[in-house]
C-alpha cells in the first residue's frame, strides 16, 4: 500500500499520468484514507449502491436524504478541526444561517431563478458569517480553547436572538423570522431559470422504468443531495491534499512552528475556517429547502454538539470518517427512536473517545493498510517505545 | 545603524567572519536590537538588550539558565513582542512585523524543544519549507538535498516522531536552513545529543556559515562553542554580561563566577 | 523575595478593600433601591454558584467537564427527593444532594478521566493500560464529558419521568423579594470564603496548587499527583452538586434544568481566568449585574445576549481573563 501510494503520490514515472492518473493524483495523498485502486473500487461499489438505493428500497430513501445533506455539514466540521485544529462548536451556527437566508431570498424571490440565487445566498451567508467570526478571532490572537468556547457561545447567541424574533417587526420583505414558530411557507425548491430549463427537487415524484425492477418513484431531491455531497467529498480530498491542505495539517500540529516556516497562520485558518462555513451554509440550504420550513433549533447546544459526536466517532481527521459517521449516526439515532437514543449516543460518543480517540474509519484504515513506517524497519534495530499518538 | 567597528570592539581575538574571510571586506550589521526590554509580569526576561550581529557571523550566545537566552531569540522572530525597545534587521525596523513576515525576510528559527511534525513523514517534514517556493522536480530536488543535509537519506517515509532525538535535531536544523535564511537562530542545537552527534552537527553549521548564512547559536556545551564561534555574548539575568571572542570569555572569572554562584 | 511580599501585600489591601466595598454597596442597595439591589445581587450569586465547580476542575486539572450542567442536576434531585421522598429536613437533604454528586464525581474521575479503574482491569487482563488520562486534553474531554451529559440527562428522563415535584422556597420575603434568594448572597459568599480558605490554609490546597504549578516537581517531592486530582474533581463536583442543591427550591425540576447553569458556568470560567477565587467572583461581579441590568430593561433575552456578547468581548480582549487584567493591575501598582 504505502509504495502504491508514494509511487501515484510522487509521479517519478517517466511517462505522463494518464488522465485518470492524474484526477488520481489530485484526489490522494497522505491526508486522506484510500489511496488505492482497491479503494476506488470500493468506493464506486458503494456509490452505485447509495444510487440504486432508493430504487429498490422506495421509502426509506427520504429520509436517506436528510443524513446526506447532515453530511455536508459533518464534512465542515472535519475540516475545520480535524485538518486546521479548529474545535468548533459553531458549524451550526453558518448551517442555520444558510438556512435562515434560503428562507427569506427564496420567499422573497419565489421564481426558479430566485430560488437558484437563494441557494448561492445561503452558502456565501454561512461563509460570510463564518469569515467574520474567524476574522474576530484569529486576527484577535484568541487560540485553542478559547475559539471553542467563543463558537459555541456564538451558537447561543442566535439561538437567543433567532427565538425571540416572533413579532411581526421580524420581517424581511415578505419573509417573516417567525421566532419559536420557525419560517414556513418556502417555495419549493426549483433550480435553474424561468422560460430556459427549470426542474423541481422537492416533493416530485418522478417515475422511471427500470429493466427488470419495472416502473419505481423516486425523488429527486436524493440525487441532489447525493450529488451535492459527492462533489463536496471530492472537491475536499483535493483541498486536504494540496500544498495548502498540508499547511492546514502543519497549523494544526504546531502553530508556532509553521508560522516560523514563513506561512500566515492566521490567514490559513481564515480561509479554512470560512471554507467550512460555506459548506455547513449549504447544507442548511439544503436542511431548509428540504423540509420546507426552518426554526432556531437548529441553533440548540444539542444540534450544535452533534457534529462533534458524529466526527469523533468516525475520525476527524479523515473526510471519509466523518462522512461515513455522520450517516451511521444519525440513521441510529432516528431510527432507534424514543428515550434510549440519546443514551445510545452518549455512550457511543463516550466509548469512542475513551477507546478509539482517532475515530473507527481511521482504525479500520489502519488495519487494513498498515503503511506506517517506524524508523526500526529501516533500521533493523528494536522499535521505539513512544508512541505515536493519533 | 552600526558597522563592523562594533565587532572589532568585542575584543582583538575575535575570529574573522566566514563573509570576511571570502570577501576580504568589513562586513554590515544584519541584525541589531535597540534598548530590547521584555517583562513577564513583575519579572523582566529582557533588560534593555543591545544586541547585533553581522552579515555572515557565527555568534554564540551563553549564559546561566534564565538569562534570558531563549527570550531574546522570541523577541528576533517576532513570537514575542517587546514591552519595550526595537529590533533592525538590515537596517530596517522589524519591531512590528509577524513572525512569517520576518522569516520572509530572511530570519529562520529552530526552538529549542525539538518540534518536528510527529505526525509526517521525514520526507512530509522537509517538503513543508520547500513547497513555499518551489514546484515539481525542482521541490522534489530540494527535498531530497535537505533530506540529505540532515543524513536522513533512506529514511523519507519514516514516521518523524519515531526517530532519534539527534535526528530530530538534525531535521529541524536542515528544514529551517532550507528556507535559504540570512539569518539562521537555533535554540540548543546538540542538547541531548552524543559526541558523535555533535560533532556532525558542527560541521554541519559551519558548512552552511560557509555558504553565507549568519548564525545566532544558543548553546550551553561551551567545547562546541569552542568549535564554531566566530564571537561569544555572555547573557546574564536578561542583560549582556560580557561579549568577546571565546578565549577570552573562557578566561574571565567573572563569567565562570555567574555560572557557578547566584548573584 | 519582596516581590512576594509585594504581592501579598497588594492582595490584602485590595482583597479587603474589595470585599468591603461589595458589602457597603449591597448595605447602601439594601436601603436605598432593595429590589434591584437584591437582583442584580441574586444574579451575581447565580453566576458565581454555576462557575465555581467548574472553575477549580478546570483551573487545576485543565479538564472541561461539559456534563456540569447535569452534575447540578443531580445535586438539585438528590436533595429533592431527600426531601420528598425521605423527608429529611432541607439543610440535610441538601448536604446529601451535594454528598451523592461528590461521590458521584469521584467515580467518573476514577472510571472516566484519569482512567484508572479500566487501567487497573487491563493492566490485570491483557497487560496495559486501556485508556490515556484526559488531564490536558481539552477537546477530548469536551466529548468525552458530553458524551457523558447525554446519558446523565435522559438517563434522569428515563428513570424519573419530565419532571419530579419540586421543594417548596423556604423563609418569607422582604421588599416584594424573597429571603431565600437574599440568604443565597450570603451563602455564596460563604462558598467563596471556604473555597479560598481550603486553598490557601490547608495542606491538601498548598498540595493542589503545587500540582497546578508543576506537576512533575510536585511528584518529585512526594505528592501523589493522581490522588490530588481525584479528591480536587470530587471536591469541584461536590460543589455542583451544592449549587443543584441551593437552587433546587427556585428551579422547576426538569433533567434538562442543568442547561441554564452550564452556559453561566462556562463563561464565567473562561471570562475569569485561571485564579478560582478572585477569577470566578470578579467575573460574576461583572456578568451578574449586566445580566440583570439588561434583563430588567429588555427583557429575558436580552440579559442573556448581553451577557454572551460580554464574554466574547472579554474573550477576545482580555487574553488570561480577568485574572490577567489584575496581574497586570497588580504588578504596575506594587511596582514589581
Amino acid at each position: 500500500m504505502a509504495a502504491e501510494s508514494s509511487a501515484s503520490s510522487s509521479s517519478s514515472s517517466p511517462a505522463a499520468p494518464s488522465a485518470l492518473g492524474r484526477l488520481r493524483n489530485r484526489l490522494e495523498g497522505p491526508n486522506t484514507i484510500g489511496n488505492s485502486r482497491r479503494f476506488w473500487v470500493g468506493f464506486a461499489v458503494v456509490l452505485l449502491g447509495l444510487v440504486a438505493f432508493p430504487l429498490l428500497g422506495g421509502g426509506t430513501g427520504n429520509q436517506f436524504s436528510l443524513f446526506l445533506v447532515l453530511g455536508l455539514l459533518g464534512l465542515s466540521l472535519s475540516l475545520v478541526w480535524g485538518y486546521s485544529g479548529i474545535l468548533s462548536f459553531g458549524q451550526t451556527v453558518f448551517f442555520g444561517v444558510g438556512a435562515y437566508t434560503f428562507g427569506v431570498v427564496s420567499i422573497n424571490f419565489p421564481t426558479p431563478g430566485g430560488i437558484t440565487g437563494a441557494v448561492v445566498a445561503g452558502t456565501l451567508g454561512g461563509a460570510v458569517v463564518a469569515a467574520l467570526l474567524g476574522y474576530f478571532m484569529f486576527y484577535g490572537g484568541v487560540r485553542d480553547v478559547y475559539v471553542t468556547i467563543i463558537t459555541l457561545v456564538s451558537t447561543l447567541v442566535m439561538l437567543t436572538f433567532m427565538a425571540q424574533t416572533a413579532g411581526s417587526e421580524w420581517t424581511i420583505g415578505e419573509a417573516p423570522l417567525g421566532g419559536f414558530n420557525g419560517m414556513p411557507g418556502m417555495p419549493l425548491l426549483t433550480l435553474g431559470v424561468e422560460g430556459i430549463f427549470t426542474f423541481q427537487f422537492v416533493f416530485n415524484e418522478l417515475e422511471l422504468f427500470v429493466p427488470v425492477l419495472g416502473t419505481v418513484t423516486f425523488d429527486p431531491f436524493y440525487y441532489l443531495a447525493l450529488a451535492l455531497l459527492l462533489a463536496g467529498y471530492l472537491g475536499l480530498r483535493v483541498v486536504v491534499n494540496m500544498d495548502f491542505g498540508r499547511v492546514l495539517v502543519a497549523v494544526r500540529e504546531d502553530e508556532d512552528r509553521t508560522q516560523m516556516f514563513g506561512y500566515n497562520v492566521k490567514r490559513a485558518k481564515l480561509i479554512a475556517f470560512t471554507l467550512g462555513g460555506g459548506f455547513a451554509g449549504l447544507a442548511g440550504v439544503l436542511y431548509a429547502a428540504r423540509n420546507v420550513y426552518i426554526d432556531p433549533s437548529v441553533f440548540e447546544l444539542y444540534f450544535a454538539t452533534l457534529p462533534v459526536v458524529w466526527v469523533s466517532v468516525g475520525g476527524r481527521k479523515s473526510l471519509l470518517g466523518a462522512v461515513v459517521a455522520t450517516i451511521a449516526v444519525e440513521y441510529l439515532r432516528l431510527n432507534i427512536g424514543g428515550e434510549l437514543a440519546l443514551v445510545a449516543v452518549g455512550a457511543l460518543l463516550l466509548l469512542s473517545i475513551l477507546v478509539l480517540p482517532g475515530g473507527i474509519v481511521p482504525w479500520i484504515d489502519e488495519k487494513l493498510t498498515n503503511s506506517n513506517l517506524d524508523v526500526s524497519e529501516i533500521d533493523g534495530t528494536e522499535p521505539s517505545t513512544e508512541v505515536s499518538e493519533s | 545603524m552600526s558597522d563592523s567597528a562594533d565587532r572589532q570592539s568585542l575584543g582583538p581575538n575575535v575570529r574573522q567572519t566566514a563573509a570576511e574571510r571570502a570577501t576580504g571586506d568589513r562586513t554590515d550589521t544584519l541584525l541589531q536590537t535597540d534598548d530590547l526590554v521584555k517583562t513577564f509580569g513583575g519579572f523582566t526576561a529582557t533588560d534593555s538588550v543591545d544586541f547585533s550581529v553581522d552579515e555572515g557571523e557565527l555568534r554564540c550566545l551563553i549564559g546561566p539558565n534564565g538569562a534570558g537566552k531563549s527570550t531574546l531569540l522570541k523577541l528576533i522572530t517576532g513570537t514575542l513582542a517587546p514591552t519595550d525597545g526595537s529590533v533592525y534587521y538590515n537596517g530596517h525596523d522589524i519591531t512590528d512585523l509577524e513572525p512569517n513576515e520576518r522569516v520572509d525576510r530572511g530570519i529562520s528559527m529552530k526552538f529549542q524543544v525539538p518540534s518536528v511534525y510527529g505526525d509526517l513523514t521525514v520526507r512530509e517534514n522537509a517538503r513543508l519549507p520547500i513547497q513555499q517556493f518551489a514546484d515539481g522536480a525542482e521541490r522534489r530536488q530540494r527535498v531530497r538535498e535537505a533530506i540529505e543535509a540532515a543524513g536522513l537519506t533512506g529514511y523519507e517515509e519514516v514516521d518523524a516522531s519515531t526517530l532519534s532525538h539527534g535526528q530530530q535535531q538534525q531535521l529541524e536544523i536542515s528544514m529551517a536552513a532550507s528556507l535559504e535564511p540570512d539569518l539562521l537562530l537555533l535554540d540548543e542545537p546538540v542538547a541531548g545529543l552524543s559526541l558523535e552527534e555533535r560533532g556532525e552537527i558542527a560541521d554541519l553549521v559551519q558548512e552552511l556559515n560557509d555558504d553565507g548564512i549568519t548564525f545566532v547559536i544558543i548553546e550551553h556545551d561551551i567545547d562546541f562553542v569552542e568549535r564554531i564561534a566566530d564571537a561569544v555574548t555572555v547573557l546574564h539575568q536578561g542583560a549582556v554580561f560580557r561579549e568577546g571572542s571565546i578565549e577570552d570569555i573562557r578566561a574571565d572569572d567573572e563569567v565562570r563566577r555567574i555560572y557557578l554562584g547566584g548573584e | 523575595m519582596a516581590h512576594d511580599l509585594k504581592q501579598a501585600a497588594f492582595q490584602v489591601r485590595y482583597g479587603i478593600g474589595a470585599v468591603v466595598a461589595v458589602v457597603a454597596l449591597f448595605a447602601l442597595g439594601a436601603f436605598t433601591a432593595p429590589n434591584l439591589t437584591f437582583r442584580v445581587y441574586y444574579a451575581v450569586s447565580f453566576v458565581v454558584l454555576a462557575a465555581v465547580g467548574l472553575a477549580i476542575i478546570f483551573g487545576i486539572m485543565g479538564v472541561i467537564n461539559l456534563a456540569h450542567g447535569e452534575f447540578i442536576l443531580l445535586g438539585a434531585y438528590a436533595t429533592t427527593l431527600s426531601a420528598t421522598q425521605l423527608g429529611l429536613p432541607l439543610p440535610v437533604a441538601m448536604g446529601v444532594g451535594a454528598l451523592v454528586t461528590a461521590v458521584y464525581g469521584l467515580v467518573v474521575e476514577r472510571v472516566i478521566i484519569s482512567g484508572y479503574v479500566p487501567n487497573w482491569i487491563g493492566q490485570r487482563a491483557v497487560g496495559r493500560n486501556l485508556i490515556k488520562p484526559f488531564y490536558d486534553r481539552l477537546a477530548d474531554s469536551m466529548v468525552a464529558t458530553f458524551g457523558l451529559s447525554l446519558i446523565m440527562v435522559q438517563g434522569a428522563r428515563i428513570i424519573f419521568g419530565n419532571s419530579i415535584d419540586q421543594i417548596g422556597v423556604p423563609f418569607g420575603s422582604t421588599a416584594g423579594y424573597p429571603d431565600y434568594r437574599i440568604a443565597l448572597v450570603g451563602i455564596t459568599a460563604a462558598v467563596l470564603v471556604a473555597v479560598y480558605l481550603l486553598f490557601t490554609q490547608t495542606t491538601f490546597g498548598t498540595r493542589v496548587r503545587a500540582t497546578m504549578q508543576d506537576e512533575q516537581t510536585a511528584k518529585a517531592l512526594g505528592i501523589n499527583t493522581e490522588r490530588t486530582y481525584m479528591i480536587t474533581f470530587a471536591i469541584g463536583s461536590g460543589l455542583a452538586g451544592l449549587t443543584g442543591a441551593l437552587f433546587a427550591p427556585l428551579l422547576s425540576m426538569q433533567p434538562s434544568l442543568g442547561d441554564q447553569f452550564l452556559v453561566e458556568a462556562f463563561v464565567a470560567v473562561v471570562v475569569g481566568g485561571a485564579s478560582v477565587v478572585v477569577g470566578t467572583s470578579l467575573s460574576g461581579l461583572l456578568l451578574g449585574p449586566i445580566d440583570a441590568l439588561f434583563s430588567d430593561q429588555f427583557g429575558e433575552f436580552a440579559g442573556r445576549i448581553a451577557l454572551l456578547v460580554t464574554a466574547m468581548l472579554a474573550l477576545r480582549f482580555l487574553p488570561g481573563g480577568i485574572t490577567g487584567v489584575v496581574d497586570d493591575l497588580r504588578d504596575r501598582m506594587g511596582g514589581g
